[in-house]
């Protein structure tokens, strides 16, 4: 059943605009009704990305979550009140619209991205049997939100089932009569031209061969720069979770690309703003680890085998508090002139270097040479005894190794950085689960010291889950050869010196 | 998705008005709604508006050759689609007679629409047939108007005592006075003793009122056109009714 969206370019009555329909049906001309909509998608567009078009429509005191995907279908949940915004997907209005967004918005919450004001009516298109055969909505709405603005108005076409050809004839009828200065085919939707109308952000500067190295890291640390004070905000209002994994990962992309190339930078600027950023990390790792472990807590909840998942009540009844007492200790780090004065401090420092020295090229083939043959060493000394601290370093600089390819890597052939990192990613991910087991297996014992009374039911639940995550490391630590040998092999290091030859 | 039958052995008995009206508040209610109107005369069709005729017919349906859901027609009500009547269904018998496992076909037709619809109302013809046997087999709830005259009553208990004697899954029979007289003695009678006796007949009455018969006049369920109808109230209780039963 097809739908058709028209757009109309003149400015006239809408009996008028529909006068061609008139010698083949009748029309029925239903009352105005006006709404405010607000399109919800979540930072980082997960919806839009999926096809997904998710609105708060709300008229004359009532509202509904409307959702279109990326077939036209749509699907609406009535609600009783609005709901509360942001909202991560659990804080969604139970119904059809929110178990269709579940999986994409994952643990990410939805606001509003743009708003507009909506009059309509409806027309039913009537057969000679006075039966409706399409209904059509001609639509007259203005944005609000990003800017205000009018826009011109719509007809959407619905041919009602089994009257397809009805709604062909209808479609066909208003764009042949109104070729020039009326009808035709809408070409985007009414929320993609919303978002158009947004100023248009400033394209990020990119790395480009033969630039200045100083040029090139300053212009990178920048990008990083911009990520994590995009990401300020989000944490602050505690909008979702990854708002400040996000940021963390802004903090130690810096601080990683400043311990591998810092030394193009003037001595000064590194000096001045390198410890702000450790400063920076530290903060947020509480919030972050306690946020990690309250996201994993359903899958904790379940893997238990002796204790039951209501056992854990009390414990994460004591994360939950534990957790918004970080918050509120990162929150004030946030708000602080320490960390205003420390962004605005790098951003010019990093927009004065002027481009000097040699080109970014070189350095990328060093430095990710030096860093790979580290991780190498590092790797190959690793065995099944290693000490844990060992294996964390390799982790670390795993992790300083991929952030190099990152950045350095599309330099040298975006594809072949890709499948580098790929064979990384799956070294890093047996590292963290062999780090995981050991850190949430101790984080376990210092938080069971600290709970207040807890339960012995409680007590005893987390020494399953403890149990359960040496077990985990143990497993990780007999597979970390094998997967290092696998992964850091031959073909890998052929990759790597392919790259920067 | 569950099925509701609106049937009865007699003819003019309130069938057509009972689905059609029950399937208009179900879709109200937001439920997707589907009534298929297997009566050759296609009153229900004609209620709709929609012009009697599924390409193909009834052979081709039955066959499965065709599928339901391409002869689907929606309505002028959100939520609530037709399956229009055909005046080929005349010889369903004959059609369903030629299938394996034959009283179970419609049942089979309508799994393929499963995923579409909550509630699926059959609006069936008059008639003891294999049509009405496959109707039986296919519906969760069988409803059944009874006009309160001792006959009636009878004939239910005849329908109660067939399904009775199905193996396997049966439908619920629930009853309910149709054509509703107030001023007969012997309808006040049996409204009054027949549902405390038996918890399967509903004490609602649907009025014999010129409401319901208008309904052909305005080719639209009752509750669009006489909202504070008497009927449209008892059709509303009878609806309420069901729900549970679902």
């Amino acid at each position: 059943m097809g739908t058709y969206e028209l757009t109309f370019d003149g400015s006239t009555t809408l009996l008028a605009a529909l006068q061609p329909l008139a010698g083949a049906y009748a029309l029925s001309v239903g009352p105005r009704r006006t709404a405010t909509i607000a399109y919800l998608d979540t930072a980082d567009r997960r919806l839009r990305k999926r096809g997904l078009t998710l609105s708060y429509e709300r008229s004359a005191g009532t509202g509904a979550l409307v959702l279109v995907d990326a077939d036209g279908a749509r699907t609406v949940t009535p609600l009783r009140q609005a709901p509360t915004l942001p909202a991560l997907v659990d804080a969604l209005p139970a119904g059809q619209v929110r178990d269709l967004v579940a999986d994409a918005m994952w643990i990410r919450a939805v606001a509003p991205v743009a708003r507009s004001k909506r009059s309509s009516r409806q027309v039913a298109v009537l057969n000679a049997d006075q039966k409706t055969v399409v209904r059509l909505e001609w639509v007259e709405s203005s944005a609000v939100e990003p800017v205000q603005a009018p826009m011109p108005p719509r007809v959407e076409i619905r041919p009602l089932r089994g009257y397809d050809r009805d709604g062909d004839a209808a479609s066909r009828l208003l764009l042949s009569a109104n070729g020039a200065g009326g009808f035709r085919p809408a070409e985007s939707t009414a929320y993609d031209d919303l978002l158009r109308l947004a100023p248009a952000a400033a394209a990020r500067p990119s790395l480009e061969p033969g630039m200045p190295a100083d040029l090139a890291v300053a212009t990178a640390l920048l990008g990083f720069l911009d990520d994590l004070e995009a990401n300020v905000e989000g944490t602050i209002d505690d909008v979702d979770t990854e708002f400040l994994h996000d940021l963390r990962v802004a903090v130690r992309r810096t601080r990683s690309l400043v311990k591998l190339a810092g030394d193009v930078l003037p001595a000064r600027l590194v000096a001045r703003c390198g410890p702000g950023f450790k400063w920076l990390g530290d903060l947020t790792t509480p919030t972050r680890d306690l946020d990690v472990y309250q996201l994993e807590m359903p899958k904790l909840s379940a893997s238990l085998a002796a204790g039951d998942p209501a056992d854990l009540r009390p414990f994460a009844a004591f994360l939950h508090q534990q957790r918004t007492f970080e918050w509120r200790k990162l929150v004030r780090g946030l708000k602080t002139q320490r960390f205003a004065t420390l962004c605005a401090s790098w951003r010019s420092g990093l927009a004065a270097i002027g481009g000097a020295g040699r080109t970014v090229d070189e350095l990328a083939v060093e430095r990710v040479g030096q860093t790979f043959k580290r991780v190498l060493r590092k790797a190959r000394a690793i065995t099944p005894d290693s000490p844990s601290e060992d294996v964390h370093a390799l982790r670390k600089r795993g992790k300083e190794l991929r952030y190099a390819l990152e950045v350095f890597g599309p330099l040298r052939g975006a594809d072949a950085t890709k499948e580098v990192i790929k064979d990384l990613k799956l070294v890093q991910d047996t590292l963290g689960e062999f780090q995981d087991g050991e850190v949430q297996a101790a984080a376990l014992r210092d938080f069971a010291g600290r709970m207040p009374n807890p339960p012995a039911v409680t007590l005893l639940a987390m020494g399953e889950l403890a149990a359960g995550f040496a077990a985990q490391q143990r497993k990780a630590r007999a597979e970390l050869t094998d997967r290092l040998a696998a992964y850091l092999g031959g073909r890998t290091q052929a990759r790597i010196k392919a790259l920067l030859s | 998705m569950r099925v509701v039958a609106s049937y009865n052995v007699k003819g003019g008995v309130g069938k057509t008005s009972a689905a059609v009206n029950l399937a208009y508040l179900a879709a109200r209610d937001g439920r997707r709604t589907l009534l298929w109107d297997l009566d050759p005369q296609g009153a229900a069709t004609y209620l709709f508006r929609v012009r009697p005729r599924v390409k193909g017919g009834s052979g081709k349906l039955v066959a499965g050759s065709r599928a339901i859901a391409a002869g689907l027609k929606g309505t002028d009500f959100d939520g609530l689609d037709l399956l229009p009547a055909d005046f080929t269904y005349r010889n369903m018998d004959i059609d369903l007679s030629h299938e394996k496992k034959s009283t179970r076909v419609l049942r089979r037709l309508l799994d393929g629409v499963a995923d579409e619809f909550d509630l699926v109302f059959l609006d069936t013809p008059p008639s003891l047939s294999l049509v009405s046997e496959n109707v039986l087999h296919a519906a969760d709830v069988v409803l059944v108007p009874i006009i309160p005259t001792v006959l009636a009553v009878r004939t239910y208990d005849q329908l109660v005592d067939f399904v009775d004697s199905f193996d396997g899954r049966r439908p619920r029979v629930h009853g309910f006075f149709s054509m509703v007289d107030r001023r007969k003695t012997l309808h006040r009678e049996i409204i009054g003793t027949l549902p405390a006796d038996r918890p399967d007949v509903s004490a609602t009455g649907i009025p014999a009122l010129s409401a319901v018969e208008q309904m052909a006049v305005h080719r639209a369920p009752l509750p669009t056109f006489a909202p504070h109808s008497p009927a449209t109230r008892a059709y509303e209780q009878l609806w309420r009714e069901l729900v549970p039963l679902l």
